[in-house]
């Protein structure tokens, strides 16, 4: 099956440890085996405890409490720590010949920006291990809740995506918090859910000209050349589109899952398992070419029903 | 009568413009500069080094006034807010500090946080208050000329989160905001963290659509030349980025398997090629958009051409930032009217004994005697009118517009079709009334814009 790698990133509050424990959830109820990384130093707590967790080797408490720093200078320090013993990393990843991982990153941007920090640890999986990677990058949907806020949204990812040439997939998350209409609405809840959702599938497969011009009507003129590059960026490559995620939605994790899936090739390199009983696959419904039975047809819904939503941009080299 | 310091409204120069002047204060005197920037960029030393450096200058201007009373001449220069709550130590003195209203290692304790929930709980219960920040704020901004506001260190809790959006738009729709980004320029030099940073640089301006200065921090270490031949010239950046391992400057041994390779092997039609160079033409539009100086916050060297940007950057927000806001008050205030008419209008039908139904209720100018049933929320009648009027208590939320018949209906019927038709509608049968206001103001208010316009016709 080979080894799998999904890391999980995004802005502080943004949702990450949420959606790795529903995906891992999801996976377990389908039989899959994945383990949750965590290599955040100041995450707090987790629903599923991680099978591989930094804070066992440097927590972000002990090195502010222990060296004095604050906290941005303390994050620096256990990432350089963790570099400095990669081996650490090494012995407790172990030499599984399958392997799925879900790995919660930290949220602070610096540390994809200022530091490579994060690459060496990608680089680390792929070429010492050979890990198949793929990143998530996630934004709150609430504050995509206008064209230039969409514009920021999609800059931000990509500048985070710039500097991990990895397979790439953005999702929005807390969809159901607009459904909800907690946020600043001052209509009624079900009129605000489906005019919040309305606009927000307005950003998930946008339309060029409707977005150039809502982008033109709400900003400067001096802005609009700008405006106009930043659609033909959103409109050349779908690599920018983003997802919606509701955490506590199964089916919208599981499409999510199968956009992982799909952006690492997993299950492509199955071998053909040996035909089992018919039979035995009605009473369990769990046999070993489910799996991949059930990925190739959310594929199938994808490609015919929602043809809209965009694929899962693999910056394939 | 309109607003004294509005020396950019001339091009408006309609009746319009004297009558969104009253919604909205003269623009003050301060400018507020919010520093942004990544952690360990320099944002708290530049707030000092700028702060220093205004009053340096202001002593110059000022020498007997200094010696006599250096307090005051120094908080005329600027005025500095720290909204970051887990800095240790600062460099300058704040004159309001985000740790004297709320302490992040105890919010941490009590609401059993890790750091980063306790500075973004920290924010958060600040942003509760910043209303009254917002109220000493607007009290110094006719003396002060500038205002600096030194943000947290990790950028993400200030611009993507829901207090750093009210903070800055509280900021931005009372004093002439800008945004100053600050750039770690020795940690940007290898071409992908280069553009990363100026990515996220444009979102942010995307963001909050205020004038964006680009300040190249640390000069002293790393000279930013190379940065502005990037920000000039597109292809001498499209080379550097193509050029092998883009994304790593000094590293050795990385081993990216997914490099570039030595001179573009991959041949320019690979997708990453193109997707960065389709960024780079977006880069391009981006410099457009907005100013960027070098300083070095430690030295205090750039000053004067920070300085001069953010004179700029005032200018753009006077000519284009607040003509927007005073449209949409605008809009809000006349919603709101509408809003309060209609609500006034139904509680007064509400109150109102059924008459016998007589037809023809669209007396509102004319037959003021008159009046049937009012059959619609937009009709007057001018018995409503005579309620208001008795009703119009200090206090009362109800205003004077009730007034207006502003359809043309209405007039239609009392004075007949002929006299739109020679296109001498008098809208307003007396005169359009501001909140609050009694006859005779809007006489005079009448007779000054009557005057305005004759000055500008």
């Amino acid at each position: 099956m080979g080894r799998y790698a999904v890391f999980i990133s995004g802005p502080a509050g943004s949702g990450k440890s949420t959606l790795c424990s529903a995906l891992i959830a999801h996976a377990n109820t389908l039989g899959r085996n994945v383990h949750l990384v965590n290599l955040d130093p100041a995450a707090e707590h987790f629903t599923y405890t991680p099978t591989i967790d930094v804070r066992e080797l440097v927590s972000l408490q002990d090195v502010m409490s222990e060296l004095g720093l604050g906290p941005n200078g303390g994050l620096v320090y256990c990432f350089e720590y963790l570099l400095e013993n990669l081996d650490w990393l090494e012995e407790q990843l172990g030499s599984f010949e399958d392997d799925y991982l879900i790995v919660d990153c930290p949220g602070q941007i610096e540390l994809y920006t200022h530091t490579n920090l994060v690459q060496r640890v990608l680089s680390f999986l792929a070429v010492s291990h050979s890990f198949r990677l793929c990143q998530l990058y996630l934004l709150e949907s609430h504050f995509v809740d206008d064209v230039t806020k969409f514009f920021a949204g999609t800059l931000s990812a990509m500048s985070a995506m710039i500097n991990l040439e990895v397979p790439w997939i953005n999702v929005l998350s807390k969809v159901d918090l607009l459904s909800r209409g907690t946020v600043g609405s001052t209509s009624s809840a079900s009129g605000t859910s489906l005019a919040a959702r309305r606009s927000l599938e307005r950003y998930l497969d946008p339309d060029p000209l409707l977005l150039a011009s809502s982008a033109n009507a709400s900003t400067n003129p001096r802005l609009h050349a700008l405006n106009a590059a930043v659609v033909r960026l959103v409109d050349d490559f779908s690599v920018v589109h983003f997802l919606p995620s509701d955490a506590n939605d199964e089916q919208s994790v599981g499409t999510l899952l199968s956009h992982i899936d799909h952006a690492m090739q997993y299950g492509e390199d199955e071998e053909p398992k040996e035909p089992r009983d018919m039979d035995r696959f009605e009473d369990e419904g769990d046999g070993p070419g489910d799996e991949q039975e059930e990925v190739e047809r959310d594929f199938e819904d994808l490609l015919s029903g929602r043809s809209g939503v965009a694929g899962a941009g693999g910056i394939e080299i | 009568m309109a607003s004294a310091s509005s020396s950019t409204t001339p091009a408006a120069g309609s009746s319009r413009s004297n009558q969104d002047a009253e919604l909205l204060p003269p623009i003050p005197k301060s400018n507020a500069i919010l520093v942004i920037g990544m952690a360990g960029s320099g944002k708290s030393t530049l707030a000092g080094a700028l702060s220093r450096h205004l009053e340096a200058e202001a002593a110059k201007r000022n020498p007997s006034a200094a010696s006599s009373d250096p307090s005051a001449s120094s908080s005329d220069a600027s005025y500095l807010v720290n909204l970051d709550p887990a800095v240790s130590t600062l460099n300058y003195e704040p004159n309001v500090d985000i740790r004297d209203t709320v302490d992040y290692k105890r919010v941490m304790d009590e609401y059993n946080l890790g750091p980063n929930g306790g500075i973004l709980t920290a924010l958060n219960l600040f942003t509760t208050k910043f209303d009254q920040v917002m109220g000493i704020l607007e009290g110094r901004s006719n003396e002060v000329d500038n205002i600096i506001l030194d943000t947290p260190g990790q950028i993400e809790i200030f611009t993507w989160s829901a207090s750093g959006t009210i903070i800055t738009d509280s900021l931005a729709s009372a004093l002439p905001t800008c945004i100053a980004y600050v750039v770690d320029t020795p940690r940007t030099t290898a071409p992908a963290t280069f553009m990363s940073n100026m990515l996220y640089a444009c979102s942010i301006m995307y963001k909050t659509k205020l004038p964006f200065i680009i300040v190249f921090n640390k000069e002293d270490e790393q000279d930013a030349g190379f940065a502005r031949e990037w920000m000039e010239d597109f292809e001498a950046f499209q080379e550097a980025l193509n050029k092998g391992n883009a994304t790593d400057q000094v590293d050795v041994g990385r081993g990216n398997p997914r490099a570039r390779g030595a001179a573009g092997q991959e041949g320019e039609a690979s997708y990453m090629n193109s997707l960065v160079n389709s960024m780079a033409l977006l880069l391009e539009e981006f410099y457009n958009s907005i100013r960027a100086v070098s300083v070095s916050s430690l030295t205090g060297s750039g000053m004067p051409s920070f300085l001069s940007a953010v004179q700029e950057a005032r200018q753009e927000y006077v000519d284009e930032y607040r003509p927007e806001l005073e449209a949409l008050r605008a809009s809000r205030k006349q919603k709101q009217e509408e809003r309060k008419k209609r609500e006034v209008e139904k509680m007064m039908r509400d109150l109102r004994v059924k008459p016998s139904g007589k037809a023809a209720p669209k007396a509102a100018t004319g037959a003021r005697g008159g009046g049937g049933e009012v059959d619609d929320d937009d009709e007057e009648d001018p018995r409503i009118t005579r309620m208001a009027d008795r009703m119009r208590v200090p206090g009362y939320e109800g205003d004077g517009l009730i007034m207006e018949p502003d359809d043309d209906d209405v007039l239609l019927q009392t004075h007949g079709a002929a006299q739109t038709q020679a296109g001498q509608v008098p809208r307003r049968g007396g005169a359009q009334r501001g909140e609050g206001e009694d006859l005779a103001s809007v006489g005079q208010r009448r007779r000054e814009e009557q005057l305005a316009r004759a000055r500008l016709g």
